[in-house]
C-alpha cells in the first residue's frame, strides 16, 4: 500500500513538475501535454542503432528509472510514509544515486555513437566533481540528527529548519544535486548544443519516454532528498504533512529546472575546478560549524 | 501534396485502430522539427517556428518533422536526405518556399515563407499527422547517397570491380565493398589513418550475412570519410523495425557496407576484449598525455550548436579536439555565365540569406559605379540605416546561436524575440527597442558564469593577419570599411574596438555594435532597401566594398552593356573560416564549439 501510494506520488510529481515547467517557460498551462508527450513518443519507432551493445543500450534507461525509484524509497513524504525506513537511509540515498553514473555511461556506450560515448564519459568527470558535495553535506546533517534515519533526520529539524540551521550545507547540497541530476547548467552529458543530446541522441520512441520519465523522476527525488535533509520534510502549519512535502519537493524540483534557464552550461574544467578548490573547503567548513554549533548549543 | 493527403511518406507501419488514431493525434500535438539548414535562416525570414506550435529538434532521432527552408544546395540536400533516414517514423515534410528537395521524398505539405502560411502549413501537418501517421504499407525510404554508390573490389586486385559482392576471379578472396564515384585520393589514405575509428561493439544479432562481415573490414576508412561524413549527426543508417525483415536484409548490405564503426580486420566471430592499451599502441599523444582512441566525428550541418549549413569536421581524442576543420555544404558557387545587371543582384541577395541586405547593397553600388552613376546621397543614407539595422539583428541572431549552444534557454528566447521585432521595423520601432537591447546588454554582462565560459575560449594567435569584421574589432584591430565612408563620417561614425580576441571579447564587441547601430539608425533616417537604379546599357568595371554584419565584403565586376560578365566576390566569412583549424586544435570539444560559434560563421559566404 505504501509503495504504491509513494510511486503514484512520485508520478503525480513528476506529471505536476513537467506541466509546470512548460507553465513557466512557455506561459501556457497545458495539463495533458505531459501525457501526450508520453503517448507520442509510444508512437514512434523505437529505433535500434547500428551495432549497438544491446545489454547496455536497453538496460540504461530502465536503470536509471530504477535507481531514481530507489533513492525515493528511503524518503518519508509523512510521518510512516515510507517504503523503507533504512538505519542507513541517508547512505543508501547516496548509494543509489551513485548508480545514476552507471546508467549513463551504460547509455554513452550502448548506443554505439561518438555523441553518446562523449556524454557518457563526461558524466564519469562530473561524478568526480559533485560526489564528494553530496555527501559531505549529508554528513552534517546526519551530525545535527545524530541518526542516519531519514525519518529521524526530518524530526531533528522539527524546531528549526536544517536551510537556517546550515545554509551552506543547503548551498552545496542543491548545486552537488542539480549536477547529479544533470540538468542545465550542469546537462553535461546530454548538452544539447554542444552533443546534440548526448546520451539521449539515440534513443527514440518508447526507450526514449522510459528515460525523460527517469530524468524527471530522478529530479522529484532529490528534491525530495533536499527537502527531508533540509526543509524539515512534512513539517508545516495548517497543511497535512504529504502536502507539506509535496509543495516543497515541487517547489525545489522547479527551481532546479528554471535555474538552468537563465544560466549557460557551465564549462567541465571549471566545475571540476570549483567543486575541489572551493566547494570541498567549504562543505568541510559546513561540517566544522555545525560541530561547534552541536558542542556549544544544548 | 495537400490536405487531401491521408498518408504519409514517412508514415509507420501499423493497421489502423483506435489506439493507433489516438496516438496520431498525440503525435500532431507533439511536433518537433528539424530545420534545414537551420533554425537562423527560419528566422531571417521572419519565421517563428515556436510560435507556429512546433519545439525544436536537437537531433533527428528527436523529430518528427522535417522543415525544409528555401532552396537547398545539392550538397546540403543530400546530408538533409541521411537526416531524414534517420528520423524515427512516423515522420513528415514541410517544405517551405523551396522547389521539391530531390534527394528524399516529396513534401507532405508544402508553403510560402511567411508566418501566416507556417502557422496554416503546421495546421495541415497536424492534420495530415493525426490521420497518416501509420499506414499498412509505408514507403520505404533508403538517402540515395547511401544507396547508390556500392562496388565491390578485391582488396589484392585493385583493377577488380564488380557490381556485387563475390570472389575475386583473380586470386579468390572475397570481394570487398567500397563506394564508387567517391574521390579517389581518399583512397590511397596513409594505413595510419586506419587507427581514427570509431570503437566497436561486437554483436552478433544484427549479422543476417556471413560476407557482411568481410565486406566491412577494409574500407572503412573510405567509408568514413566519403559517407559518414555526409552524416550530420555522426551515426550511420540503421535499423527501422518497422521494416519487414525482408527489407531490413536488404537494408543490412548497406548498413555493413557503409559503416564506418568497424575495426579493419576483426573477426567478428570471436567477441575477444580488445583492451584500450592495444587500440591506441600507436596512436600520437595528445596534450594531455592520455591515450584515447581516436574519433572522427562530424558536427553539422544541422547541429543545434552551429550555423546550418557549416559541417565541423573533429578529431576527437576522448572529449579534447586533435584537429578539426570547417567546410560549407552551401557556399558560394563562381557562376560565369553572363547575366542581367538586376538578375546579378537578386541572385546575390538570396543566395546570402543571412545578410541579404548587405550583399544587396555590396551589388547596387559595385554595378551602380561600373555603370559610372555617381552616388546618390539621398538613398545613401537610408541605405546606411538598412544596414545597420542588418546588423543589430544579424548579431542577434548570433546570440540566439549562442543560447542554443550554451543551453541558455533565456537567451535564446530573448534574442529571437528581439531579432524577430528588429529585422523589418522602421527607424521609430528600432529607437524604442533601445532600451530592451540596453536591458539585454546589462543583463548578459552580469550573468553568472557566462564570462567563465567565454573568457580566454578561442583567443586568436598575435599573429593573425587578414582578419574582418567584429572578429577582428574584438583583437584590438581597427578593421572597418566604414571608416572611410563619408556618409558614416557625416553621422559621426566611430570604430570600436575591444581588447582580447577571445570568445568574451567577440560578445562584448558585437553587443556595443547593436548600440552603435542603433546611434547611426537614429542619426541616419528611415530604413529603406537599396534599389539598382536604371543603368542602361552600361559597361566598365566597378568594385565596392561594404561592411557586413559579419566584415568587410569586396565586390569587383566587369559590366558589358548592362550585362554582369564577370565578377569577384571577397568574403569575411571567407577568410575567418581558415581561423578553425588553429582555434579547436587542442581545445576541450565544448571550448572548440564556442570557439567556432563565436566567429559568426556563415557558411553561405564561404567560397565552395
Amino acid at each position: 500500500m505504501t509503495i504504491a501510494v509513494v510511486l503514484l506520488a512520485l508520478l503525480g510529481s513528476a506529471w505536476l513538475l513537467a506541466v509546470i515547467e512548460a507553465w513557466l517557460t512557455t506561459g501556457r498551462l497545458r495539463p495533458a501535454a505531459p501525457l501526450l508527450a508520453g503517448l507520442s513518443h509510444l508512437g514512434r519507432e523505437s529505433i535500434l542503432p547500428r551495432k549497438p551493445d544491446r545489454l547496455f543500450f536497453e538496460t540504461a534507461p530502465v536503470l536509471l528509472l530504477v535507481v531514481a525509484v530507489l533513492g525515493a524509497a528511503v524518503l518519508p513524504l509523512a510521518p510512516g510514509l515510507i517504503i523503507a525506513d533504512l538505519a542507513t537511509g541517508a547512505l543508501f540515498v547516496n548509494a543509489a544515486l551513485a548508480y545514476v553514473l552507471v546508467a549513463l555511461i551504460m547509455a554513452g556506450w550502448g548506443p554505439n555513437g561518438a555523441y553518446a560515448m562523449v556524454g557518457g564519459w563526461r558524466f564519469l568527470g562530473q561524478l568526480i566533481a559533485y560526489a564528494m558535495l553530496v555527501v559531505m553535506p549529508i554528513t552534517a546533517v546526519a551530525m545535527r540528527a545524530e541518526s542516519l534515519l531519514t525519518s529521524t533526520i526530518v524530526t531533528s529539524q522539527a524546531g528549526l529548519w536544517n536551510i537556517i540551521y546550515q545554509p551552506l550545507g543547503f548551498v552545496l547540497f542543491f548545486i552537488a544535486a542539480m549536477a547529479l541530476a544533470f540538468r542545465a547548467p550542469f546537462d553535461l552529458p546530454t548538452a544539447p548544443g554542444e552533443l546534440a543530446g548526448g546520451v539521449d541522441a539515440e534513443y527514440t520512441g518508447v526507450r526514449l519516454a522510459v528515460l525523460r520519465l527517469a530524468r524527471l523522476v530522478l529530479v522529484i527525488t532529490l528534491a525530495a532528498a533536499t527537502t527531508v535533509f533540509y526543509l524539515g520534510g512534512w513539517h508545516g502549519p495548517l497543511l497535512p504533512p504529504w502536502a507539506w512535502s509535496l509543495i516543497k519537493i515541487l517547489t525545489v524540483a522547479v527551481a532546479m529546472l528554471l535555474a538552468g534557464h537563465y544560466l549557460p552550461r557551465i564549462r567541465e574544467a571549471d566545475l571540476l575546478g570549483w567543486c575541489w578548490k572551493l566547494g570541498i573547503p567549504l562543505a568541510l567548513l559546513n561540517i566544522l560549524i555545525v560541530g561547534l554549533m552541536i558542542l556549544v548549543v544544548p | 501534396m495537400s490536405e487531401a493527403a491521408t498518408t504519409l511518406a514517412g508514415a509507420r507501419k501499423g493497421r489502423p485502430s483506435i489506439v493507433q488514431r489516438l496516438v496520431g493525434r498525440a503525435l500532431a500535438r507533439n511536433l518537433s522539427c528539424l530545420i534545414v539548414p537551420g533554425p537562423e535562416v527560419a528566422l531571417v525570414h521572419s519565421l517563428d517556428v515556436v510560435a507556429a506550435g512546433m519545439r525544436f529538434a536537437a537531433t533527428p532521432r528527436d523529430a518528427n518533422v522535417l522543415l525544409v527552408i528555401g532552396e537547398l544546395s545539392r550538397k546540403l540536400d543530400e546530408a538533409t536526405a541521411v537526416l531524414y533516414a534517420q528520423m524515427p517514423r512516423p515522420r513528415a515534410i514541410l517544405v517551405l518556399g523551396g522547389p521539391a528537395p530531390s534527394s528524399f521524398p516529396q513534401a507532405d505539405v508544402a508553403a510560402g515563407l511567411s508566418q501566416a502560411e507556417l502557422i496554416d502549413a503546421t495546421d495541415r501537418l497536424q492534420r495530415v499527422l493525426a490521420e497518416g501517421a501509420f499506414a499498412a504499407s509505408p514507403e520505404d525510404f533508403d538517402a540515395p547517397v547511401l544507396q547508390t554508390r556500392t562496388e565491390y573490389v578485391c582488396p589484392m586486385h585493385p583493377e577488380v570491380v564488380e557490381e556485387e559482392p563475390g570472389s575475386c576471379h583473380k586470386c579468390g578472396m572475397d570481394l570487398v565493398a567500397r563506394e564508387a564515384g567517391g574521390d579517389k585520393d581518399e583512397e590511397e589514405t596513409p594505413p595510419e589513418h586506419d587507427h581514427h575509428h570509431d570503437h566497436e561493439h561486437h554483436n552478433h544479432e544484427h549479422h543476417h550475412g556471413h560476407d557482411h562481415d568481410h565486406h566491412e573490414h577494409q574500407n572503412h576508412h573510405e567509408h568514413h570519410q566519403d559517407h559518414e561524413h555526409e552524416h550530420p549527426h555522426g551515426h550511420d543508417h540503421e535499423h527501422h523495425q518497422d521494416h519487414d525483415h525482408e527489407h531490413c536484409h536488404g537494408h543490412e548490405h548497406h548498413e555493413h557496407d557503409h559503416g564506418g564503426h568497424d575495426h579493419a580486420g576483426h573477426d567478428h566471430g570471436a567477441s575477444g576484449f580488445m583492451s584500450m592499451v592495444e587500440v591506441t599502441k600507436d596512436l600520437p599523444r595528445s596534450a594531455d598525455g592520455l591515450a584515447m582512441d581516436w574519433l572522427e566525428v562530424p558536427f553539422g550541418p544541422c547541429f543545434p550548436g552551429l550555423p546550418g549549413g557549416l559541417k565541423l569536421m573533429l578529431t576527437l581524442d576522448g572529449d579534447g579536439v586533435a584537429e578539426g576543420q570547417a567546410t560549407s555544404l552551401v557556399g558560394m558557387s563562381a557562376a560565369t555565365k553572363e547575366i542581367a545587371a538586376e538578375t546579378f543582384v537578386e541572385r546575390l541577395t538570396t543566395a546570402m540569406p543571412l545578410a541579404p541586405l548587405s550583399y544587396r547593397l555590396l551589388a547596387c553600388r559595385a554595378i551602380e559605379q561600373a555603370a559610372g552613376l555617381e552616388e546618390d546621397t539621398a538613398t545613401a543614407r537610408a541605405c546606411v540605416s538598412a544596414l545597420e539595422r542588418e546588423r543589430i539583428a544579424s548579431h542577434l541572431g548570433w546570440l540566439v546561436l549562442l543560447g542554443r549552444q550554451l543551453g541558455f534557454a533565456w537567451l535564446t528566447r530573448r534574442a529571437t524575440t528581439l531579432q524577430l521585432d528588429s529585422r523589418c521595423a522602421t527607424r521609430e520601432q528600432l529607437v524604442a527597442l533601445r532600451p530592451a537591447l540596453r536591458a539585454l546588454t546589462a543583463r548578459l554582462e552580469r550573468t553568472p558564469l557566462l564570462k567563465a565560459r567565454l573568457k580566454g575560449i578561442g583567443t586568436l594567435p598575435v599573429d593573425s593577419y587578414d582578419l574582418r569584421g567584429p572578429v577582428a574589432r574584438a583583437a584590438s584591430s581597427a578593421e572597418d570599411v566604414r571608416q572611410t565612408d563619408a556618409i558614416y563620417r557625416e553621422l559621426g561614425f566611430e570604430t570600436r574596438t575591444g581588447e582580447g580576441g577571445d570568445a568574451w571579447a567577440r560578445l562584448r564587441q558585437r553587443l556595443g555594435e547593436i548600440t552603435a547601430s542603433l546611434d547611426l539608425i537614429e542619426a541616419a533616417g528611415e530604413p529603406r532597401l537599396p534599389i539598382l537604379r536604371d543603368i542602361g546599357g552600361a559597361s566598365g568595371t566597378g568594385e565596392a566594398s561594404v561592411e557586413t554584419p559579419r566584415g568587410r565584403a569586396d565586390l569587383r565586376l566587369t559590366l558589358e552593356h548592362g550585362q554582369v560578365i564577370s565578377f569577384q566576390l571577397d568574403t569575411a566569412c571567407n577568410h575567418n573560416i581558415g581561423l578553425v583549424a588553429n582555434l579547436v586544435e587542442g581545445q576541450e570539444l565544448g571550448d572548440a564549439l564556442v570557439a567556432v560559434g563565436s566567429l559568426d560563421l556563415s557558411p553561405w559566404e564561404v567560397s565552395s
